[in-house]
């Protein structure tokens, strides 16, 4: 039993959840999946004084294909990102970053839109929709606007949004046919959180040739890689490859689950995992 | 304060006023007294409180009672009939799959979600199927062993 009394809303549209959010403001929180807040509520560590449960209304948990991008509802679960066709044909690397979350029960009730807005600097889902260029579409009665990764994450666990806007649609550009991706995670056990994490996506023709790093500091960083690659393949463009991400890394933090410096030489290690990967993968006629 | 909430559970109708702070695995223990879903951690970890909802598996820990409102929620208690157990409890008897008990029914329920979308697991495959359950007795080479056994039948 959560020990604190709170109101529970069950809003059937998104105008109606707006409404409330504009009502209650910051006393309100949005309740996906509820993955992280159902526990935290739990344990006491948030106390909001109005639930709004987005699991009632409709059309938040869309896959649209609008030619060059795929438009995904904030509310679609995992193990739908991880299994739909479209998603697995245009975005592997979207694909593969939601099949390793959690476990089969989390999956089946975690959503993208959660975990991008929970922005919790390893989630897989950070790195990999920053590598992609992905645009989050955010709605509030006053209007809606559109931002980038880079905009809309802002620091550990803390975006862009205000407290009467709510994440309805995450748009990311195809992946180009062909694509290597690859999403390698360093954790303790399966279904355990990501301490760093590497997500790579290099098209045909190193268009785009990318790799993004979570973990290793409040938001995630990316890296272009074309130039190195363009150099050749081998040992010495990932050893600089390598480089970049320990650099990126310096102001990764230590927490119980691994010191700053640790985490920089995991930055190093999985960015060039996540590179080889890809590159196979890209070799084998994309997929990943 | 009080929530209404209407849902099916092991295919009967249930309209009640649920405490709006409970989860839905503290509703089907303490409200309809299916004290077969287990409560561990309490916070999504352990996975003894896996139910189905709506057909998929989910740590009703994580769920308010609130939310499952017009759901369908399967738990251990509606995988077989009163005093019979199915193929796949069965083959936990057989095997050995279990010791204390107390991780069994989401393991039952895990393993179920698997053999319905993949009738012929690899063991790779069931470890990974089993990867949101925790057991501190068995090893899980029994469990294993278990939903391997049943897989072939």
């Amino acid at each position: 039993m959560i020990a604190g009394e709170f109101e529970f809303c069950a809003p059937k549209t998104l105008a109606e959840a707006l409404a409330l959010l504009g009502t209650h403001g910051s006393a309100c929180k949005l309740l996906a999946g509820g993955m992280t807040l159902v526990p935290v509520m739990t344990l006491g560590l948030a106390q909001p004084a109005v639930v709004v449960s987005l699991n009632h209304l409709s059309g938040l948990d869309g896959v649209e294909d609008a030619g060059g991008v795929l438009r995904l509802g904030a509310m679609l679960r995992h193990a739908t990102v991880a299994k739909h066709p479209s998603i697995r044909e245009h975005l592997p690397l979207l694909a593969a970053a939601a099949a390793g979350i959690g476990d089969v029960q989390v999956r089946h009730r975690g959503t993208l839109g959660g975990s991008l807005v929970h922005a919790e600097p390893a989630a897989d889902y950070l790195s990999a929709t920053a590598t992609l260029g992905a645009r989050l579409c955010v709605r509030s009665t006053r209007g809606e606007r559109w931002l980038t990764t880079s905009e809309f994450f802002v620091d550990v666990m803390t975006t862009a949004l205000a407290p009467d806007e709510i994440l309805t649609a995450i748009e990311i550009p195809k992946q180009p046919a062909g694509s290597g991706s690859a999403h390698k995670t360093l954790r303790r056990v399966e279904g355990a959180f990501p301490i760093v994490l590497a997500s790579a996506a290099i098209g045909p023709g190193l268009a785009p040739a990318r790799v993004g790093i979570g973990g290793v500091g409040p938001r995630p960083v990316v890296l272009d890689v074309a130039d190195e690659l363009r150099r050749g393949a081998g040992d010495a463009a990932l050893a600089a490859i390598g480089d970049r991400a320990f650099e990126a890394a310096q102001h990764a933090l230590t927490d119980l689950n691994g010191s700053g410096a640790y985490r920089r030489e995991m930055a190093r290690v999985y960015a060039k995992r996540a590179v080889t990967a890809a590159l196979a993968n890209l070799r084998a006629g994309g997929r990943s | 304060m009080k929530t209404l909430v209407k849902l099916q559970v092991n295919g009967r109708v249930h309209e009640l006023a649920v405490d709006t702070r409970a989860k839905l695995a503290e509703m089907l223990r303490d409200d309809l007294r299916l004290t077969g879903t287990h409560i561990g951690c309490g916070t999504g970890s352990c996975g003894a409180c896996t139910v189905m909802l709506d057909g998929e598996t989910v740590k009703s820990c994580c769920v308010l009672a609130a939310d499952a409102n017009g759901q369908e929620v399967v738990t251990i208690e509606g995988l077989s009939k009163p005093g019979e157990l199915s193929t796949l409890q069965q083959c936990f008897v057989e095997n050995h799959g279990l010791q204390c008990g107390y991780c069994t029914p989401g393991m039952v329920l895990a393993a179920h979600q698997l053999l319905k979308d993949n009738p012929q697991p690899t063991e790779d495959d069931i470890r990974h199927a089993i990867a949101g359950n925790l057991c501190r007795c068995t090893g899980y080479q029994n469990i294993v062993k278990s939903i391997r056994a049943a897989s072939g039948r």
